[in-house]
């Protein structure tokens, strides 16, 4: 037995005879945030149902704090999930949504009070009390969401894009109020996305997913540098990925003869690790458009489209100007097929 | 122009829809004997009559219990039903919906025949049994159809979220979709007591000796007298309607559910 | 949480059962005697029912009473649903709930004021008799025209309903659209309007002609035993001849009347677009 708090082992889990995740195996430590990111359909929620006891496993095993759950019913977990639609009640208002569990325990009506109370007051819901669901902003609503699992005091909770139905600014503002609601409650947390940024920005460890399988598991820092894979770099921004045949690249428009001998089947680079303005070879600028601090070029090359970050300084090239480029293997990321 | 036309389109198919009450109502207060109009003077005898009448008093009696515990039968069935056939993906589901819906298919005379000859006669079941029956089981479709309507627009989430708050899956009906489908419940309540106590051709072969809905002994009725009552009773009777559909429109906007 | 199929079917089954056995077993118990002749089965039971001038007599005027019913209701429900769309919607919600009240109301007392209405000392004879049109009232009562009366406010709110949500449906502009396209009202209305609505028609003109083929009481009580429709034809063989198969040659051909109405019905509106 490994000490992990919480362990999926060997779990197969399908919706009637499709298989959605095929075994899969994850260890989550205590206290930990871990984020599931992955594209689409890759089976993040799937995999967070089962956690959760809302989707019965097909075969394999979840431990949850030393105690083999599999069988356990969903209302006997102590797990806590946050939907992305919220699911909240729209009959109750913000206090009795919070309260919701905490009466079902038959708690004393005292100890409801102040920890429904408390429990607003952490997500700065305080004095909402008597809103409906109806009368709350999107951000509130997801607040109201978090208080009303975090009350029930979960070993594991549970969080599903719970930001993907608010706002750029609000997104942000709600990643740190997430963050620090974690840090002082020490919940495990299980944060679900498909938006690299936010896993990044929130996560102590990333598990990147594809078609129901981990693709890699790390931390922020060894995903963003260190992707193993075409998948994984594509998804960490490495948006110029070729495959390599001796001292040439190669992709499905044509080959570039490189003067290096590549190290292993795929090299990869970010648009920023791309250097325009000198260079052994030449393309023709098809796309600009300034982003600040650089310039965000799309070069036609003998590879296809290669994106280009250039720094402000380098002087502007119109668009259908030809430009030298150098993709030096120092700043490439040398990937498994 | 256009809006005269069209008040005037509106208002004459209002008067040959609602005319006919005002005149039923003008009816009833005659103080002659025989049923005219217009009335030959006015008085509220007929309206008092109405209630000294002991068959229409046992018969009211009769069609109100049936109306309350027909629907509130049909609803014990219905509500499940309409739940599983909106959350679950049943195999049978489209013939289960199918059979729900058939009594509204079939013409009321030939259920009530049908339970009379297979049902009364031979099991020996008694006519206010059969007629309880036979209304439930007219009364279940539109329970089931106006449950599901409400049902339809409740995520399946906010019974999963109550779930992993502590509630059991009954809990989690109780206390979160019930709530939420109320005034769907209740509009399926006045429906289905509204077709219960207007009903006749189901209850039409299922009477017996002291044993008959209202409208179907206010048909005994007019055969043998011709005086203003029945009209004056049709009268009472739309008042009850009109009360109850407007305390239901009050409530829950009770046209969208018809 | 909701893969658990038994869990699911206990939910549903009660009410299914319980149909199936006050419903669909009586019935269909019912339905299939009208096929049976001394212990085989036969058709017999409907080539006697043929056979007989009355039975004609009222097998044809209930197909054209619904017939009349269902088309007059559509030409007013028309005219009124369109009325009522164009209305604002506070005063289309009042105007709604005026079409609607009546459905609520016991059809015992919608009928009775037709009596009231047309009887020998009703509104119109008074109106007759008192203008001096004629010395005598004439009878109005248990004749068509009553039933035809009564069957038409019985269930003309029905097609309206289905018209109105119908028409709802159609886009604010189309018709104004028309209209600046050059087309005049007549070809709005064939060429814009029933399209668009012609599956409320269907909703409608179903459950009209249905309505006015299996109503019992306004025949009852309008038509008495001289205008007979097949309701009313079925209630007196069972309850003055005790004919049983009889009874059910008529639920039969009742029955196969409204899927056939509802079908054609179909058929049309799919055929046209
Ligand atoms: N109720 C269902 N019935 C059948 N298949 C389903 C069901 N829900 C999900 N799937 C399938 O299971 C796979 C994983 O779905 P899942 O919802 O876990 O993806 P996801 O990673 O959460 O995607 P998203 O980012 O879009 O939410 C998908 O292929 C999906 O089509
Ligand atoms: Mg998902």
């Amino acid at each position: 037995m490994s000490d992990a708090f919480v362990e999926l082992k060997n779990l197969t889990l399908s919706y009637d005879n499709s298989v959605a995740v095929p075994a899969l195996d994850l260890a989550i430590n205590e206290g930990e945030l871990i984020t599931l990111l992955g594209p689409s359909g890759c089976g993040k929620t799937t995999t967070m149902r089962a956690i959760a006891g809302l989707l019965s496993p097909t075969s394999g095993i979840i431990h949850i704090d030393g105690r083999d759950v599999t069988r356990v019913p969903a209302n006997k977990r102590g797990i806590g999930l946050v939907f992305q639609s919220y699911a909240l009640f729209p009959h109750l208002n913000a206090f009795e949504n919070v309260a919701f569990g905490l009466r079902l325990q038959k708690l004393p009506d005292a100890d409801i009070r102040s920890r429904t109370a408390e429990g607003l007051e952490t997500v700065g819901l305080a004095g909402f009390d008597k809103r409906r669901p109806s009368e709350m902003s999107g951000g509130q609503q997801q607040r109201l969401a978090l208080a009303r699992s975090l009350v029930m005091r979960p070993k594991v909770l549970l969080l599903d894009e719970p930001l993907s139905n608010l706002d750029a600014r609000l997104r942000l503002e709600m990643r740190t109020e997430l963050q620090r609601v974690q840090k002082e409650t020490g919940v495990t947390m299980v944060f679900v996305t498909h938006d690299q940024a936010e896993a990044l920005a929130l996560a102590d460890r990333i598990v990147l997913m594809k078609a129901g399988r981990i693709e890699q598991l790390g931390t922020p820092a060894e995903l963003y540098s260190r992707p193993r894979t075409a998948f994984a770099a594509d998804f960490m921004g490495f948006e110029n990925i070729f495959h390599t045949s001796g001292d040439t690249l190669v992709s499905s428009f044509g080959r570039l003869p490189v003067g290096y001998t590549a190290p292993s089947a795929l090299l990869a680079w970010r648009p920023d690790a791309v250097t325009v303005g000198t260079g052994p070879h030449t393309g023709t600028i098809t796309a600009s458009s300034f982003a600040g601090g650089h310039r965000e070029y799309v070069l036609q090359t003998p590879l296809g489209p290669l994106r280009a970050d250039a720094p402000i300084a380098v002087a502007q090239v119109p668009i259908g100007q030809q430009i030298s480029f150098d993709l030096p293997h120092q700043n490439a990321r040398a990937l498994a097929e | 122009m256009r809006h005269l036309a069209n008040w005037s389109i509106l208002g004459l198919t209002l008067l040959f829809l609602i005319g006919p009450f005002v005149i039923i109502i003008l009816a009833g207060t005659s103080a002659g004997n025989n049923l005219a109009f217009p009335p030959e003077g006015m008085s509220m005898k007929w309206y008092l009559k109405v209630f000294t009448i002991e068959s229409f008093r046992t018969s009211f009696a009769l069609s109100m219990a049936l109306a309350v515990f027909g629907t509130l039968a049909a609803l014990v069935m219905g509500i499940p039903a309409a739940y599983a056939l909106n959350r679950y993906d049943l195999p049978g589901a489209e013939t289960v919906r199918t059979i729900v819906a058939a009594p509204i298919i079939v013409p009321g005379i030939i259920i009530g025949l049908a339970l009379l000859r297979y049902m009364v006669v031979p099991l020996d079941v008694t006519v206010t049994m059969a007629l309880f029956m036979a209304h439930t089981a007219l009364v279940l479709p539109y329970a089931v159809r106006v449950v599901s309507s409400s049902m339809q627009n409740l995520r399946v989430d906010m019974e999963e979220a109550a779930v992993l708050l502590g509630c059991s899956r009954m809990q989690a009906f109780t206390k979160v979709v019930l709530p939420n489908i109320r005034s769907g419940v209740l509009a399926a309540f006045i429906l289905g007591f509204v077709t219960s106590f207007n009903q006749v051709p189901v209850s039409l072969f299922l009477s017996g000796p002291g044993v008959r809905t209202l409208p179907i002994d206010m048909l005994a009725y007019m055969e043998i007298t011709f005086d203003p009552s029945i009209a004056a009773l049709s009268a009472l009777l739309a008042f009850m309607s009109l009360a109850i559909v407007f305390i239901a429109e009050r409530l829950l906007g009770f046209s969208k559910y018809v | 949480m909701f893969r658990n199929t038994r869990e699911g079917l206990a939910l549903a089954l009660p009410a299914a059962i319980f149909s199936t056995l006050l419903f669909i077993l009586p019935v269909g118990i019912l339905l299939s005697e009208a096929f049976r002749q001394g212990g085989s089965w036969s058709v017999q039971g409907y080539i006697d029912f043929f056979a007989s001038p009355l039975n004609r007599t009222v097998f044809l005027r209930t197909l054209k009473l619904g017939v009349l019913v269902a088309g007059s209701a559509a030409i007013i429900g028309y005219a009124a649903a369109f009325c009522i769309v164009n209305l604002s919607p506070k005063a289309r919600g009042r105007v709604f709930g005026m079409v609607v009240l009546p459905l609520m109301i016991s059809p015992v007392a919608r009928t009775y004021a037709w009596i009231v209405i047309l009887g020998r000392t009703g509104i119109v004879n008074e109106a007759i008799t008192g203008l001096g049109l004629s010395d005598t009232p004439i009878r109005l009562l248990f004749t068509e025209t009553a039933v035809y009366l009564g069957l038409l406010q019985l269930f003309l709110p029905l097609m309206i309903i289905s018209l109105v949500s119908a028409m709802e449906n159609i886009p604010r502009d189309v018709i104004p659209a028309a209209r600046v396209l050059g087309a005049s009202w007549f070809a709005v209305f064939f060429k814009v309007i029933l399209p668009l609505t012609k599956e409320g028609l269907v909703i409608g003109g179903t459950l009209v002609f249905t309505g006015a083929l299996t109503a019992y009481i306004t025949p009852a009580i309008l038509g008495g035993s001289k205008v007979l429709m097949l309701e009313t034809l079925l209630y007196q063989r069972v309850n003055v001849s005790n004919d049983f198969v009889s009874a059910g040659v008529i639920a039969m051909i009742l029955i196969v009347m409204s899927f056939t109405a509802n079908l054609l019905l179909k058929r049309i509106a799919t055929t046209r677009s």
